[in-house]
């Protein structure tokens, strides 16, 4: 998955949709979406968080450089290392650099987005190191050998059932089908692994600019595991997770579990400044941040597009999505999946490749009425379809002429309410001259090109006359 | 040295020198952008707290220093404790947690053993530096006396805190605390959803959560 990918489908799969998908992901969606909405409710300040997360977010993007190298030297002061990875290549190198210096054979992950966007377990295990993936959902889908469903819930496509058959192949066994026996399975099996690997791969939620400390929400006590127990600790993690300060990360806090799983606070948030510093704490020996780019930087040029990196990834606008509940994430083709992975990827892997994405979408808006940092991704939808449809530069709109005159005449029309009138009483006596059955024919290319898929109805009287004459009885549309 | 990933950044956003500080101001109410949450009196905040730890599926109570014999008892009792781990601060040993342990015949294992012998307490017993009453979080800083391990690899994680270790909003927690190294909130059991959203305790993390909150 590393190498950049000239294709991603979105039409093809979405018409393959295993019937299976659509009941699940949508039960775990309605979840989340009543969870947040009762969160929310609790809260008499979200609105104005909602707001101040978007204004710190916008303002951090405009000031992303500033940050990374405040962020860089705090990193160091506290003992830590940082690494540069310009591509997802370069991050997988770092990464297999350092297991190798420390002759590393097993590593114990915690889920990671950034990992999963540049193949790092695919790396790793080309080089001959087991990378175990230690979250539940993505415990269960590296087993299976599929991709994550939901940002959230990763294997909740998956029956229990099969969940029971998965484990019982790969860890040759008599599973059971009851969810807490699976659970306590994998919780014994990987106990034993986070014991002994020598390393623990992380990804990040946040990096708090101000002292160089990485922030890790998670539930399960697997990203407590992986980054406590093992001697050296490795957190890939993408450039726009960086943020100013801790107050700044007040308000990302607060947003973030509410929501993504209806939640006051994930269980667990841990803050980690360096390694530790003294032997008995317990905590690695040494710790590795990979500050990630791949793509980030170049996403940065567009001043529209770039508001895609105000996102703290907690999947409500995939939670609320009509297409997304209908499709479930493998649609969407890439690390990403919903509507923020609809604005993401074809951002970060060309709007070429990724051009169906941006069209996966209603415009419905469901997405940005959640959006606990104000993403407005209907408009930035439109942004990118403009861009693939101009062959992706950032130019401003155009508008051909014929649409152009055609708008001026409508503009003028209902500014100037006599010429609408008459074209209003003109219009449905000229119907039988220019309309056979419901389709305009005989018109010039390029005009054709459209009135051959499309239908003409009939003109009618309009709506103020219709409404005049229709009897006050059937008027009243309500059933009262 | 030049750092070229910086200088991409710089390129895109249109810079043309180097800053060293953010253009812009953060938000133009600071100091304090948003109104924290203010605190209740101090037994409310008490009852907040031990409420949320409910919800969470954790058991949280009130407890006069006088009844700690008993209490672990019949938490001993409850959660078929064999081996424990404590951590060593002075308020633990002032209340002889290690002492009481010992004479109902647990095995106490040193919090600084290796992981592996960690891994085999039962229960593992911390205090916390600050609490949270809105959403019922521990938060715990780490130090030899105090190993991040304790509350982690037990199946069973019981906390024994003060009502001096409340603050409103985690606001005061950062002020105070984020000069340390490593810090944790705990919320509640270790939890996960992800096999048909069957809300599952005990994941990785302990299985059991025991808040008991010390009468002055």
């Amino acid at each position: 998955m590393s190498e950049t990918p000239t294709y991603i489908g979105f039409e093809e799969y979405s018409e393959h949709v295993p019937v299976s998908i659509p009941s699940a992901v949508q039960q775990a969606t309605n979840r989340f979406v009543s969870g947040r909405a009762a969160r929310v409710a609790e809260l008499p300040q979200w609105e104005e968080l909602r707001q101040i997360g978007s204004d710190i977010r916008l303002h951090t993007i405009e000031n992303m450089d500033v940050y990374l190298a405040q962020l860089e030297e705090k990193v160091i002061a506290a003992g830590g290392h940082v690494h540069w990875a310009e591509t997802a290549e370069d991050a997988n190198r770092i990464v297999l650099q350092l297991a190798k210096e420390h002759n590393v054979k097993t590593a114990v992950k915690s889920k990671s987005m950034a990992t999963e966007e540049i193949g790092l377990n695919h790396a790793l295990e080309h080089a001959g190191i087991q990378a175990i993936e230690t979250d539940l959902g993505e415990y269960i889908i590296q087993l299976a050998g599929t991709g994550p469903s939901h940002i959230i819930v990763p294997a909740v496509h998956l029956k229990k059932e099969e969940v029971a058959a998965i484990f019982s192949e790969k860890l040759d066994m008599n599973a059971p089908t009851d969810p807490i026996e699976l659970a306590r399975i994998a919780r014994e099996v990987l106990r034993e692994k986070f014991l002994t690997a020598e390393m623990g791969i992380t990804g990040g939620n946040f990096l708090v600019a101000e002292t160089g400390t990485l922030v890790m929400v998670t539930n399960e006590g697997n990203g407590r595991m992986c980054s406590t127990m093992p001697d050296l600790h490795v957190a890939v993690v993408g450039i726009d997770k960086v943020i100013p300060d801790w107050e700044s990360l007040t308000v990302f806090l607060k947003l973030l579990a509410r929501s993504a799983t209806g939640q006051k606070l994930s269980t667990y948030t841990q803050f980690i400044t360096g390694p530790r510093r003294e032997e008995g704490e317990f905590g690695p020996k040494e710790f590795h941040l990979v500050l990630l780019d791949n793509a980030r930087s170049n996403v940065l040029k567009d001043p529209i597009g770039r508001e895609v990196f105000k996102c703290i990834r907690c999947g409500a606008c995939a939670n609320v999505c009509p297409v997304y509940k209908n499709v479930g994430g493998f649609a969407y083709g890439s690390f990403i999946s919903g509507p923020i992975g609809a604005i993401l990827s074809p951002q970060m892997l060309g709007t070429q490749a990724a051009r169906e994405l941006p069209y996966a979408s209603t415009l419905c808006g469901a997405c940005a009425d959640v959006c606990p940092v104000k993403i407005p991704i209907p408009k930035l939808l439109l942004h990118l379809r403009r861009r693939v449809a101009q062959g992706d530069a950032f130019a401003l709109p155009t508008i051909s002429a014929p649409i152009h005159a055609t708008a001026t005449l409508a503009s003028l029309a209902l500014a100037q309410n006599w010429i609408y009138r008459l074209g209003a009483h003109l219009l449905p006596i000229l119907n039988p001259f220019f309309r056979k059955n419901n389709w305009l024919s005989g018109l010039p290319y390029p005009i054709s090109r459209w009135t051959k898929v499309r239908p003409l109805p009939p003109f009618s009287a309009s709506f103020r006359n219709w409404w005049k004459n229709v009897p006050l009885k059937k008027r009243n549309l309500r059933d009262d | 040295m030049t750092n070229s990933i910086l200088e991409n950044i710089r390129r895109s956003l249109g810079r043309t020198t180097q800053i060293s500080s953010p253009q812009g101001t953060l938000l133009s109410l600071r100091p304090t952008i948003y109104e924290p949450r203010l605190p209740e009196s101090a037994d409310a905040e008490i009852a907040r707290f031990l409420d949320e730890i409910k919800k969470l599926s954790g058991v949280g109570q009130k407890l006069s220093p006088t009844d700690i014999d008993s209490a672990l008892k019949k938490l001993i009792e409850d959660q078929n404790i064999r081996k424990a781990t404590v951590w060593e601060t002075p308020h633990l040993t002032q209340l002889g947690i290690a002492e009481i342990l010992n004479s109902l015949g647990v095995d106490l294992v040193s919090p600084n053993a290796s992981k592996h012998d960690m891994a085999l307490c039962d229960l593992g017993i911390t205090e916390a530096d600050y609490l949270l009453p809105e959403t019922g979080t521990l938060v715990l800083r780490s130090s030899t006396e105090k190993p991040r391990a304790v509350s982690l690899l037990p199946r069973v994680h019981l906390a024994i805190v003060r009502p001096e270790m409340l603050r409103a909003d985690m606001h005061q927690v950062f002020e105070e605390a984020k000069a340390s190294n490593y810090l944790v909130f705990i919320t509640g059991p270790s939890r996960t959803a992800d096999i048909e959203l069957t809300v599952t305790l005990g994941v990785h993390g302990p299985k059991n959560l025991y808040v008991w909150m010390m009468d002055k």
